[in-house]
C-alpha cells in the first residue's frame, strides 16, 4: 500500500497543502485530480524527496519512504527532464544504473524498453534529435527501465496524440497488472474515468473527493433519474413521493429521488402517460463530479 | 501486498552514485568535440613552443668568421674560444682580402680575420661591436701568449681540471625551473578556466533540461556535485599529465634544456596544484552556476571568478619577475591565489616547506567552507528555475 498521510506544505505564507492523505493499493490505477495550482505536484514531489512536507509523510508498505524505497520508485516530473546530448540507449541505462541496476542488466532494460515503446531504432540517436512526442516516450522509459515497484507519474498524457495516449495507458496497466500501484495527475478526466479504479481529487489543499468512480458518482451527486416519455405532460412526476423535478423538457424529464424512494412507482407513473423511450439512472461525468468537489468544498465526499 | 520481486537490485551506496555521476561525466566529455579539439590545440601549441626555441636558440648560437692566411692552429684555437663562449664557430678560408670583403658585405660571414699571425692582424665586420669581436680578440691573444711562451722555451703542463662544487643550485637552473613553472601556471590558469567551464555548463545543462530533477529522486545534491567535480577532475589530471608528459619528452627530445631532477619536481608540483586549484574553482563554479537556469546567464555569474583567476595570473608574471617581492609573497598565501604564484615561488626557490604547507592548508580549509556552504547554495537553487537567484534565496531554499 503507497499512503500519503496528512501533508502539510507551505511556501511562505501560501499554504499549498492542508493534509493531504490517500492511500494507493498494489495494482491498483489511481487518478490524482485537481484544478492548477492544488498541489498535486507539491505531493508527488514529496514523495520523490525533491520538496520537504512540514508535516505528515508517505509510506509504502507501511514504511516511511526513504531514500532506499525511492530508488525502487519510477518518477515521471512534469518538467520533463532529460540530458538533450545524450544518446537515447545511454541516457535509459544511465537511469537505471542510478536506480540501482548493474552494468548489464541496464543496458538490457535500457534495450527492452526502447524497444517496448517503439524508440528501437533511436536507440543511438540523441535525445534532443527526437521529435516531443518520441522524447515523451524516453521519459516514460526512463521512468519504467528499473523496473520500478512503484509509479508516480506527473501529467504524463500531456502534450500526446491519441495513438500516444492509448499506447501510454497499454503500458500503465500493463504495469498495474504486474502489481504496481500507479499514480498519476491529469487534467483529461475523461481518461481518468476509463483508466482509473481509484481517484483523488484535490481542492485547496486537501483531497475533497476519493474512491472509485463509482463510490464517488452514489455519494457525490445523489440519485438522479432519466426519464424520456414524449406524451407527458409537464408535472406528471410531481405526484410520485420522494420525487423532486430537476428539469422537464418535452417529455425529457431529470428527476431526484430522496433515499428510500422507489424507482418502480416513477416507472408505474411514467408508464401512465404513455409510452415510454428511456428510463435510467443517469451517471454523471467525471467533469461533473469534478466541478462539483472543487466548487463546493464543504461538502466532502467519503 | 504482494509487491513486485526485485531482486537482483541493490540500492547503491553513496560512493557508487558519486562514481556513476563521474563516469557520465567522463564519457560524455571525452567523446565532446570542443574537449577533444582545446587538448589538440594545446598539446600542438606546447610542441610549436618547443620547436620555436630550437630555431631560435640554434640561430644565436653559431657564428661564421673568415680567415685569410693563418694556419691550423688559428681556426682550432677559434674554434675553441667559441665552445667557452657557448658559441658554435665554422671557420672559412678566404683567399684574400677582397674576397674578405665581399664575404662580409654579403653576409656569408660575421667577420673575417686578415694575416692573423702577422704583427696587425685585422678584422673585418659589418658594424662594430658584434659578438665576433671579443672572440677573436680573446682567441689571439691566447695564440700570442702560447707562441711567446713556446719561444721563450716555456714547457706547459696541461691545466688541471676544475671540480666544481655547487652550494646552491646554479642561477641558471633556477631561472630555468622558474620558467619551466611560469608555463606550468599558464597551463593551469587554461585548465581552471576550461574545466571550471565545463562543471558550470554541465550544472547548467542540468538545470535548464530539467533533467536534474529526475537524478536527485535518486540521489542527494552533494552526490551529484562531488560525481560531476571528481569525473571532470579525473579528465583534467588526465589531461595535464599528458601535456607534462609530452612538454617534459619533447624538451628532452628537441634538447630545449638540460633536465635536472628539479625540472621535474617543478612539473610534478605543477600536478599538485592542480588538484588542489581544481578542487577549489570547480566547487565555485558550480555553485555559481547553480544560481541560474540558461547558458546564457553562465557569464554574470563566473565572471567575479574569472576576474581572480586573471589576478592571479598577472600576480605569477610578476613573481616570475620577482619571486622575493611582498606581493608574491603575501598573495601565495591567499586561497584561489596561491596555486597559481606559490608554484613560481617555489620553483624559484624563494618558499620554505612551511610556506607551501601553509598555504596548502589555506587553499584546504577554503575548499571546506566552500563545499559546506557552496553544498547548501547548490543544493536550494538546483530546483528553483526561472531567472537567476540570490545566494540568500538559495540558503533559504535549502531549508524547504
Amino acid at each position: 500500500m503507497l499512503e500519503f498521510d496528512g501533508l502539510y506544505k507551505a511556501y511562505g505564507s501560501n499554504q499549498v497543502l492542508e493534509g493531504v492523505s490517500f492511500a494507493v493499493a498494489p495494482g491498483q490505477m489511481f487518478g490524482f485530480c485537481g484544478s492548477n495550482g492544488a498541489g498535486k505536484t507539491t505531493t508527488m514531489r514529496i514523495a520523490m524527496g525533491l520538496a520537504r512536507a512540514d508535516a505528515g509523510e508517505v509510506r509504502w508498505s507501511g514504511r516511511p519512504v526513504d531514500e532506499i524505497v525511492r530508488r525502487r520508485i519510477g518518477y515521471m516530473p512534469e518538467e520533463r527532464g532529460l540530458y538533450p546530448k545524450m544518446k537515447v540507449g545511454e541516457q535509459l541505462s544511465y537511469f537505471a544504473r542510478l536506480h540501482g541496476l548493474d552494468a548489464r542488466a541496464a543496458g538490457r532494460a535500457a534495450e527492452h524498453w526502447a524497444e517496448r515503446l517503439g524508440l528501437g531504432e533511436r536507440r543511438g540517436d540523441r535525445v534532443e534529435k527526437l521529435s516531443l512526442g518520441n522524447q515523451q516516450r524516453v521519459q516514460l522509459a526512463a521512468a519504467l527501465v528499473s523496473e520500478p515497484d512503484v509509479l508516480i507519474l506527473d501529467e504524463p498524457f500531456s502534450g500526446l496524440d491519441p495513438v500516444g495516449v492509448d499506447s501510454l495507458a497499454e503500458a500503465l496497466l500493463e504495469q498495474c497488472r504486474r502489481g504496481v500501484p500507479v499514480v498519476f495527475s491529469s487534467h483529461q478526466l475523461d481518461l481518468v474515468e476509463r483508466l482509473c479504479d481509484a481517484v483523488g481529487i484535490l481542492a485547496r489543499g486537501k483531497i475533497v473527493a476519493s474512491g472509485t468512480v463509482d463510490e464517488l458518482r452514489s455519494a457525490a451527486t445523489g440519485r438522479q433519474l432519466r426519464v424520456v416519455a414524449p406524451d407527458a405532460p409537464n408535472g406528471w412526476a410531481a405526484a410520485v413521493p420522494g420525487v423532486r423535478v430537476v428539469s422537464e423538457q418535452r417529455g425529457d424529464t431529470v428527476l431526484e429521488l430522496a433515499p428510500g424512494a422507489d424507482d418502480q412507482q416513477v416507472l408505474a407513473a411514467a408508464l401512465a402517460t404513455g409510452r415510454v423511450a428511456h428510463f435510467a439512472w443517469r451517471e454523471p461525468t467525471l467533469v461533473e463530479l469534478f466541478r462539483h468537489a472543487v466548487t463546493d468544498t464543504r461538502e466532502v465526499a467519503a | 501486498m504482494t509487491a513486485p520481486a526485485s531482486t537482483d537490485i541493490k540500492p547503491h551506496s553513496p560512493t557508487q552514485l558519486v562514481r556513476l555521476v563521474a563516469g557520465r561525466e567522463v564519457s560524455t566529455r571525452i567523446r565532446d568535440k570542443g574537449f577533444l579539439i582545446s587538448s589538440a590545440v594545446l598539446i600542438v601549441l606546447i610542441i610549436g613552443l618547443m620547436v620555436f626555441q630550437v630555431i631560435i636558440g640554434g640561430g644565436e648560437s653559431t657564428s661564421r668568421i673568415g680567415l685569410v692566411g693563418g694556419d691550423q692552429a688559428v681556426e682550432q684555437v677559434l674554434q675553441q674560444q667559441g665552445r667557452a663562449l657557448d658559441t658554435e664557430v665554422t671557420v672559412v678560408q678566404l683567399a684574400d682580402e677582397d674576397a674578405a670583403r665581399t664575404a662580409v658585405a654579403e653576409e656569408d660571414v660575421e667577420a673575417a680575420l686578415l694575416d692573423p699571425t702577422g704583427s696587425r692582424p685585422e678584422l673585418l665586420v659589418q658594424t662594430a661591436g658584434g659578438s665576433a669581436e671579443d672572440l677573436v680578440q680573446s682567441a689571439l691573444a691566447a695564440l700570442s701568449v702560447a707562441d711567446q711562451l713556446s719561444e721563450a722555451g716555456v714547457q706547459l703542463d696541461p691545466a688541471p681540471e676544475v671540480d666544481v662544487v655547487a652550494l646552491e643550485g646554479a642561477e641558471d637552473d633556477r631561472s630555468q625551473a622558474t620558467i619551466v613553472a611560469l608555463l606550468g601556471v599558464g597551463l593551469l590558469y587554461f585548465l581552471f578556466i576550461l574545466f571550471g567551464q565545463f562543471v558550470a555548463q554541465g550544472v547548467v545543462e542540468e538545470k535548464s533540461s530539467r533533467v536534474v530533477e529526475l537524478l536527485l529522486a535518486t540521489m542527494r545534491p552533494w552526490q551529484l556535485l562531488a560525481g560531476k567535480i571528481i569525473g571532470l577532475g579525473a579528465l583534467g589530471l588526465l589531461q595535464t599529465a599528458v601535456i607534462a608528459v609530452v612538454g617534459v619528452a619533447g624538451a628532452l627530445a628537441f634538447d630545449v634544456i638540460d633536465l635536472p631532477g628539479q625540472l621535474i619536481g617543478t612539473v610534478l608540483n605543477v600536478l599538485a596544484w592542480f588538484v588542489i586549484g581544481y578542487a577549489f574553482y570547480a566547487a565555485v563554479f558550480a555553485v555559481a552556476a547553480s544560481l541560474v537556469s540558461r547558458q546564457e546567464d553562465l557569464g554574470s555569474v563566473l565572471t567575479p571568478t574569472t576576474i581572480l583567476l586573471v589576478v592571479g595570473f598577472v600576480i605569477a608574471l610578476q613573481a616570475a619577475q620577482d619571486p622575493g617581492s611582498t606581493l608574491a609573497t603575501v598573495t601565495s598565501y591567499v586561497p584561489g591565489l596561491s596555486p597559481m604564484v606559490m608554484p613560481v615561488r617555489q620553483a624559484a626557490g624563494e618558499a620554505a616547506w612551511w610556506e607551501v604547507g601553509l598555504a596548502v592548508l589555506l587553499m584546504v580549509l577554503a575548499i571546506a567552507v566552500i563545499v559546506r556552504i557552496g553544498g547548501r547554495i547548490y543544493a536550494g537553487a538546483l530546483l528553483r528555475t526561472g531567472g537567476r537567484l540570490k545566494l540568500r534565496e538559495a540558503l533559504a531554499a535549502e531549508k524547504a
